[in-house]
């Protein structure tokens, strides 16, 4: 111990800012007893951060930011390098993660009036940054180059050409280049990795400080520095340093818990962390069925879908987000938090969190007319908020605020939950009211396909169906031989024999003779590349599509598919099949059940492709087809994340060590807060 | 209240335990970072053994070919090389037996091969002082090299290690230790493989 004293004042003597600073933003640095799970929010921001710099500074080291090489890399890192699909999905989950938690604390500051007086400057630094923080994400967002990325990028920077007079030589400036190419990318990509990190760290530098100097507010909004103790601290306060270090703890594991749980087991999070069209990569001359951005934007996409003007809706996108910097302004109630305002601010701050939700499900999902009604409704609703306060806040009459904080206020656990579900109550009923689904695959409903991925002998017969009837047009070539052949226990010489084409080694991509360009040729379009589509169309889709061709004479090639209409690809298994021929059958009602006669109550037999027969006989009887079928989407659906099944179990360990360490995170919370009161 | 008293040895504890499991943790978290940074699978069948056709290389001669990204020296010795590598001065050596030497426990004796293959020397063409390539100076006798005690072998230009034809380092030069013999191992009598260890029974 006394080393270590000697030590520091040895290092006080010669650079007292640390101590003094250490002394400032943590020993020292008085923050309000009462704090609620709200202010949880700020510390993980922080958490996500760092997890952000440190997995983003790795993935550099195997990215490269070229238009040719950068879905490959991003790839190369999920296959080849070791782990590398951990950091991978741990920087696509945290740049979610991200928008979580700062939303979260944003909305924390609405409800108790954080960005009133004296905290206006901590509440514009902290706008700046979300600003920042949506440059970032919308940048990163292009750097893996999928079909998202690409149009994505293509929509956003198309929105500076609303601007009048300047708007398309803008973006033209932006992009660099005619359309978006690479020239763009290493662009974006400097401004990912350098420039925009940059600003974003002094931003938050700055939120930090300027919050440090005006002090935290707290769920009450009354200031603790009214009264002090003998010593000048505020008898309400308790320094940062070590009980809301300590404090933090518990929120930061469950923290790590959810974000674990979501990097281990659900990485794409049903397409919305990762969407699955940005599993293609990008191509300039065709847009995906449909685009969206990630979650985090779409309540301003929804925004400027909701106004039927280019300029206009561009405006009101930019209106909803600068509208927030002057809410300071805007506020004009004598008291800070929403437990000592009136009725009419409780109300509206659930509409908003509820119109935002709204906004941000209507922004994932393909307009449609009713759809567009509730989107004009809930922008209107939106802005109404924000004018609305600067008038409302002066009328109503709000509760008298406390002389000092209480440590048990607040509405309670019960009518913290009717809040929730209230709010639940305004999200779903619209959008209920407003939902239509289209068919899944194509013009049919896709049938049911449960991959095995542990069912070695299925996923080896997959793979040879795949090299024996895939792969003469279509390349695998994200993925090699030898990884294909360890983890299907293939030996390296049997699949050197049997699969890997001559003059391949096993080590090398799966890749096949045939020059795309000349593909593009003879077939009217380059055959996809297989590695990733299972995961880009889903396997049900792939498994319906490759069972529903059909003969269809008007096409070149004979056959069409119902999955994929007028598809320009053959009928690659027809000699195992046999050719389905169309006959009479059920068609579909637009509820989605079969149609029946209403008085017979039998399939009204009125499509005239409702099901097949088969005439000329394949190798294969129905049910051997299908079990082919299966095994091939089975190998499919392996080869588009072959580390899914190690995914799991990693995932399965780090959750039960994230349990093991709550255990001394939580009595040690609860051994330093007991005597708080 | 008695449970308000801070109880420094409970905290003590709790703190140890979880800074203990947390670093622990972070121990763990780190794996992955760590772990990238092995050779990828790209790197590992570039490295992947390669195959080399030896029927054409002519007594004496010397053949280079590449193996992870390394030059590698294939040799067919001499009659008369392979009695000077037994017959010479071991003063001159540093390290006669190979006993320091980077190579295969099945490669054995003076000649630095498996049994049976003397005649061909297998080499990782990298000064083992500070990684220049050395010269084959098959040249008996060379004026540069010694005169007469040159046996024939190889020279580093960088800074002036000289080998014998078996790569053992002579004495007082930098390098410090023999020529490193790759793993190696041989398909038929023409075909031999770099990177595949012999399998000793």
């Amino acid at each position: 111990m006394s080393e270590e004293k000697g030590f520091a004042a040895w290092l006080d003597s010669r650079m007292p800012t640390l101590k003094r600073e250490w002394n400032r933003h943590m020993a020292e640095y008085y923050a309000p007893k009462n704090f609620n799970f709200w202010y949880y929010f700020g510390v993980l921001a922080m958490v996500v951060l760092v997890i952000q710099l440190v997995t983003g500074v790795w993935l550099l080291m195997s990215y490269q930011g070229s238009a040719e090489q950068a879905f490959a890399s991003v790839e190369y890192i999920m296959r080849d390098v070791e782990l590398g699909w951990i950091i991978r999905y741990a920087h696509s989950t945290g740049a979610s993660a991200f928008f979580i938690v700062v939303y979260m604390h944003m909305f924390r500051g609405l409800m108790y009036g954080s960005y009133k007086p004296p905290r206006e400057l901590v509440w514009i630094f902290g706008m700046t940054i979300y600003v920042a923080l949506m440059a970032e994400a919308f940048l990163g967002y292009v750097l893996p180059w999928g079909q998202m990325s690409y149009w994505g990028a293509q929509v956003i920077i198309s929105l500076f050409g609303a601007i009048p007079v300047v708007g398309e030589d803008l973006v033209q400036w932006i992009r660099g280049d005619y359309l978006i190419s690479g020239i763009t990318l290493n662009r974006f990509m400097s401004l990912h990795v350098v420039a925009i990190p940059i600003i974003l760290l002094a931003l938050v530098v700055m939120h930090i400080i300027a919050l440090h100097d005006v002090g935290s507010n707290n769920p009450d909004g009354v200031s603790i520095k009214k009264y002090k103790d003998a010593k000048g601290n505020p008898i309400d306060g308790i320094p940062f340093f070590p009980y809301f270090v300590i404090h933090d703890l518990v929120p930061i594991v469950v923290f790590l818990f959810v974000f674990c749980s979501i990097l281990f087991f659900m990485p794409e999070m049903g397409g919305f962390f990762l969407e699955y069209a940005n599993f293609e990569i990008a191509n300039n001359l065709k847009t995906p069925e449909h685009i969206a951005p990630v979650w985090y934007f779409t309540p301003f996409y929804s925004m400027l879908r909701a106004v039927p003007d280019k300029l206009g809706g561009f405006i009101v996108m930019a209106a909803a987000i600068a509208i927030l910097f002057v809410l300071p302004w805007l506020d004009r109630s004598p008291v800070r938090s929403i437990r000592y305002k009136g009725m009419f601010s409780r109300v509206a701050i659930l509409m908003l969190a509820a119109v935002f939700i709204i906004l941000g499900y209507l922004g994932v999902k393909a307009p449609t007319a009713a759809r567009t009604v509730l989107t004009q409704i809930c922008t209107v609703l939106y802005f109404s908020y924000f004018i609305g306060i600067y008038f409302w806040t002066r009328i109503e009459s709000t509760k008298l605020e406390p002389d000092r904080i209480s440590m048990d206020g607040g509405i309670g656990a019960w009518k913290t939950i009717g809040a929730i579900l209230a709010v639940a109550t305004m999200v779903i009923l619209p959008i209920k009211a407003v939902g239509s689904e289209g068919k899944s695959c194509g013009t049919i409903n896709c049938d049911p396909f449960e991959a095995q991925l542990n069912n070695d002998a299925s996923l080896q017969r997959g793979a040879q169906l795949a090299v024996n009837y895939c792969m003469g047009c279509h390349s695998f070539k994200y993925s090699r031989w030898e990884r294909v052949a360890d983890d299907l226990n293939i030996p390296h010489q049997m699949m050197l024999d049997n699969m890997v084409f001559s003059g391949q080694k096993i080590g090398e991509l799966m890749d096949i003779a045939m020059p795309s360009d000349r593909a593009k040729e003879w077939f009217g379009a380059t055959p996809p590349d297989l590695t990733l589509v299972a995961r880009s169309r889903s396997s049900e889709w792939v498994y319906t599509y490759l069972r529903h061709f059909y003969a269809d004479p008007s096409r070149p090639l004979g056959v069409n598919n119902k999955v994929y209409k007028d598809v320009g690809m053959p009928h690659a298994l027809l000699d195992l099949q046999g050719l389905p021929e169309c006959v009479r059958g059920s068609s579909l009602a637009t509820n989605g059940g079969v149609k029946r006669d209403l008085l017979t109550g039998e399939d009204v037999l009125d499509n005239p492709c409702g099901g097949y027969e088969i005439n000329k006989a394949g190798s294969l009887s129905p049910e051997e087809y299908d079990a082919a079928i299966f095994d091939l989407v089975n190998f499919l659906t392996y080869i588009a994340e072959p580390m899914a099944e190690q995914r799991k179990h990693i995932g399965k360990m780090v959750l039960l060590f994230l349990l093991l360490l709550m255990v001394p995170v939580i009595l040690l919370n609860r051994e330093y807060w007991k005597g708080i009161h | 209240m008695s449970g308000d008293v801070v109880n420094e040895s409970r905290r003590k504890f709790l703190l140890g335990a979880t800074s203990v499991i947390g670093g622990a943790g972070v121990v763990g978290a780190a794996v992955p970072f760590v772990a990238s940074w092995q050779p990828s699978a790209k790197a590992k069948a570039a490295g992947a053994p390669i195959k080399v056709n030896i029927s054409k290389l002519e007594v004496g001669a010397r053949m280079v070919v590449e193996w992870r990204g390394k030059p590698v020296y294939i040799v067919r010795r001499t009659p008369e090389s392979l009695a000077a590598i037994n017959a010479i001065d071991s003063d001159i050596l540093r390290d006669v037996d190979s006993e320091e030497a980077s190579q295969p426990g099945y490669v054995k004796g003076s000649a630095r091969t498996l049994a049976g293959k003397e005649e061909y020397l297998i080499l990782v063409g990298l000064c083992t002082h500070l990684g220049c390539a050395p010269l084959y100076r098959p040249d008996v006798g060379a004026a540069d090299l010694g005169g007469d005690s040159w046996l024939g072998g190889f020279f580093c230009p960088c800074h002036g290690s000289k080998f014998d034809l078996s790569g053992r380092v002579f004495a007082g030069v930098p390098a410090p230790t023999n020529l490193e013999v790759p793993p190696h191992s041989y398909e038929s009598d023409s075909v031999l493989i770099i990177g595949i260890d012999t399998e000793v029974a």
